[in-house]
């Protein structure tokens, strides 16, 4: 009953990409195996060194580098987005793997869903 | 899979009312769902889904009010239906317990809804035959 | 009815991101389910060559596209249920 939960807001501006890592956290701590696949303009959410104070928000990069800890199988991101958003390995927080979002991909998964 | 065969479903409302069309359409589903002998599992609200749980809207009287629709549906069939606590904590839906653990001056959750975590969603989702996400439109 | 691989159930507009790759990711086994603003592909005659399209009545009526719905088959509420369970999977866009 493996699960893809799809990220394509962008950080910051939208709240429903940290409800989507909540639903991700939440999978995985009910042993349920989960995987995060970031889309649009959501592949933002990857990039090091955010600082987010300045804005009264909590940056997500730590819960993110966090993810695998907390039994998230894998942080996908979609190649042709990172590209769009100057994403490279040098500037892309670690752990994360660049795929293309194909239907493919998608049947490997019972279900797929987004926060909103 | 027939269409006579009893199946269940997980409905979770992402889109709040009055800003998007997500309740009447999960309506439509749950009602079609339920006769079609099917079984609800539950009605998770997720995000601004949560605002359907209001007690507290007031819709001009020649408007749906929604959360009175989902309301007597939810009670007439007997589905759970639960607000995501942190969604819900966030946006100002408050039951009389966490009224009282956060000492706010009201509590405003209308009847059959509740409160509680995520794993109300796993749980359904685990469950369910199918579990299907009525998000906003925009 | 033939099996569908996966449904997509979209209710973005055609100018919505998500709209354009959910359009992209489908194939020819899947269906296309447009309801709420999705119904609004309809009008722009570009419906996906491969899989199966249906939009959901209501939505189209309120819409006024009861004769632009094209190769699309007008579904409502218990046919969406049939379609929903039919699927192997379901992906709400």
């Amino acid at each position: 009953m493996s699960t893809l939960i799809m990220i394509d807001q962008p950080p910051y501006g939208a709240w429903s990409g940290r409800e989507a890592l909540d639903m991700a956290f939440s999978l995985a701590a009910f042993d349920q195996p989960a995987s995060l696949l970031f889309t649009g303009a959501g592949v933002n959410w990857l990039r090091q060194a955010q600082e987010a104070s300045g804005i009264g928000q909590k940056s997500v990069e730590k819960n993110l580098s966090a993810a695998p800890i907390f039994g998230i199988e894998a942080i996908l991101a979609d190649r042709a987005a990172c590209n769009t958003y100057s994403l490279d390995e040098s500037s892309l927080i670690e752990g994360v793997t660049l795929v293309d979002v194909k239907t493919a991909l998608l049947t490997g998964y019972h279900h797929t869903a987004f926060a909103g | 899979m027939t269409d006579s065969s009893t199946e269940s479903f997980t409905l979770v409302i992402t889109g709040a009312p009055y800003s998007s069309q997500a309740p009447q359409t999960a309506l439509g589903f749950a009602q079609a769902a339920v006769n079609a002998g099917h079984h609800i599992d539950r009605v998770f609200l997720y995000g601004d889904g949560v605002h359907l749980a209001s007690a507290l809207c007031a819709p001009p009287s020649d408007e749906t009010n929604w959360s009175e629709e989902w309301s007597r549906f939810l009670t007439d069939h007997s589905i759970p239906s639960v607000a995501c606590i942190a969604s819900a904590l966030r946006r100002g839906l408050i039951n009389e317990v966490e009224q009282k653990r956060y000492e706010l001056p009201a509590a405003n959750l209308r009847a059959p809804f509740e409160i509680a975590g995520l794993g109300e969603w796993v749980e359904g989702r685990i469950k369910s035959t199918r579990t299907l996400y009525f998000h906003a439109g925009d | 009815m033939t099996a569908i691989q996966t449904l997509h159930i979209l209710n973005k507009s055609p100018d919505h991101p998500r709209a354009a790759r959910c359009l992209e990711i489908m194939s020819a086994e899947d269906g296309l389910l447009l309801i709420g603003g999705g119904v609004l592909l309809l009008a722009t005659g570009n419906l996906p060559g491969a899989g199966k399209v249906f939009a959901l009545s209501p939505d189209v009526d309120a819409r006024g596209l009861r004769q632009l719905t094209g190769d699309a088959s007008v579904v409502d509420f218990p046919e969406m249920v049939a379609l929903s369970l039919q699927a192997q999977r379901v992906i709400s866009w």
